[in-house]
């Protein structure tokens, strides 16, 4: 998909516009930012808002997300953390000294 | 003050140019300095006179702006204004203008890249059977050579396009950061400049009612619901008000009562 964010009032006033324009490329549209189809037309839209506003638009390219694309320690981290036992531990402590992996050492791993 | 008008030079604090037809627009304009004719000498004008310098049965007028430049006229300040000035130079450090990218290079496909090492590796393989075989290799040198060649403008083209992306990116991103930190600034400044303009209307409220109550004429229940004649009136009245003031109203029986009234200097168009 192609995620269009806008970073000025003009542009989002024209995103707004294309969005309700054209429905069918469209993914999903948030406040100043939609997701459009990975279709040359989502591309045309959204090259057509760059043309006018220039760096007030920027574009990108989104790929689905499943739990599998992430490795398994990190789901099992992510589910045991989110049934533990006390809310207000944060997960730097909930981590230490147990089989999961700090949150340092996650920030510094590409997926 | 003192002012020439077709020849004319009138001296004075209060200067009557009824009979003239002068425009009131080119006299206020004069008093704002924006133009060199009619020639005026006189103090230069307070923002106030932004708002009220020229006094018209058209004008229009935000009554409270107008009365916190009166109140700044007069130097009164607000506990908002070290931040307010903070925030206008932090406003004025973030650059607005959108910076020009490095240029966009055409990606390198990996398909090209693989397809030149393949030819680079069946070349060297070739020169090695011929090694082998001890036959003539000049040939096959020529191949690899070519082929390795090929392969390593590509492979730094493809470099260089990353880079340039990569580039391209950070400046975009950091233009961007800026621009969000700008609406931030912006937004926050806003507020304390209506939290000023509060502090200094309600400093000022009292004498600007006293102002409006002592005009000639009616008295609405909401003064800020004046309209903007007698509104702009009884500002000037609470402003100080050095420079001298374009009155196209007959509000005063004279333009020396305005003059009186309003402890301005005067001009009447």
């Amino acid at each position: 998909m192609l995620l269009v964010v806008t970073y000025s009032r003009g542009a989002r006033r024209d995103l707004r516009n294309v969005c309700r324009a054209h429905e069918g490329c469209v993914v999903r549209q948030f406040g100043r930012a939609a997701l459009l189809e990975w279709t040359e037309f989502g591309a045309f839209q959204a090259l057509r808002l760059q043309e006018k506003h220039g760096l007030d638009v920027q574009l990108e390219r989104v790929v689905p997300f499943e739990p599998a694309d992430a490795p398994e320690h990190v789901r099992k981290a992510a589910s045991a953390y989110e049934s533990r036992d006390q809310p207000s531990t944060p997960y730097e402590r909930f981590a230490s000294g147990r089989d999961f992996p700090d949150p340092a050492a996650m920030r510094g791993e590409k997926l | 003050m003192r002012l020439t008008v077709g020849g004319t030079t009138y001296e004075g604090r209060v200067v009557d140019l009824r009979a003239r037809g002068v425009s009131g627009a080119a006299i206020a304009a004069a008093v704002r300095g924006e133009r060199c004719l009619p020639a005026l000498s006189a103090p230069g004008p307070t923002p106030v006179y932004d708002y009220c310098g020229r006094v018209s049965p058209e004008m229009g007028l935000r009554t409270r702006t107008a009365l916190a430049a009166a109140a700044r006229s007069r130097g009164i300040g607000t506990p908002h204004d070290g931040e307010i000035a903070a925030l206008r130079e932090k406003l004025a450090s973030l650059d607005p203008d959108e910076p020009s990218l490095p240029p966009a290079h055409d990606p390198v496909a990996e398909s090209a890249i693989a397809a030149l090492r393949e030819d680079a590796a069946t070349a060297r393989g070739r020169l090695a059977a011929r090694e082998a075989l001890g036959a003539d290799t000049d040939d096959a040198r020529r191949s690899v050579r070519e082929a390795t060649g090929a392969l390593s403008e590509r492979e730094t083209e493809r470099t260089a396009a990353a880079q340039s992306r990569e580039r391209r990116r950070a400046v975009a991103r950091s233009y961007r950061d800026r621009r969000a930190e700008r609406r931030r600034v912006a937004d926050r400044l806003a507020n304390r400049r209506r939290d000023a303009r509060a502090v200094l209307v309600d400093r000022l409220r009292g004498r600007f009612v006293a102002a409006l109550d002592a005009l000639p004429g009616s008295t609405p229940t909401d003064p800020f619901d004046a309209s903007p004649v007698p509104a702009a009136l009884s500002i000037l009245r609470v402003a100080r008000t050095d420079a001298p003031v374009v009155l196209e109203v007959d509000r005063f029986e004279h333009p020396a009562a305005a003059a009186a009234a309003l402890d301005a200097p005067v001009i009447r168009c």
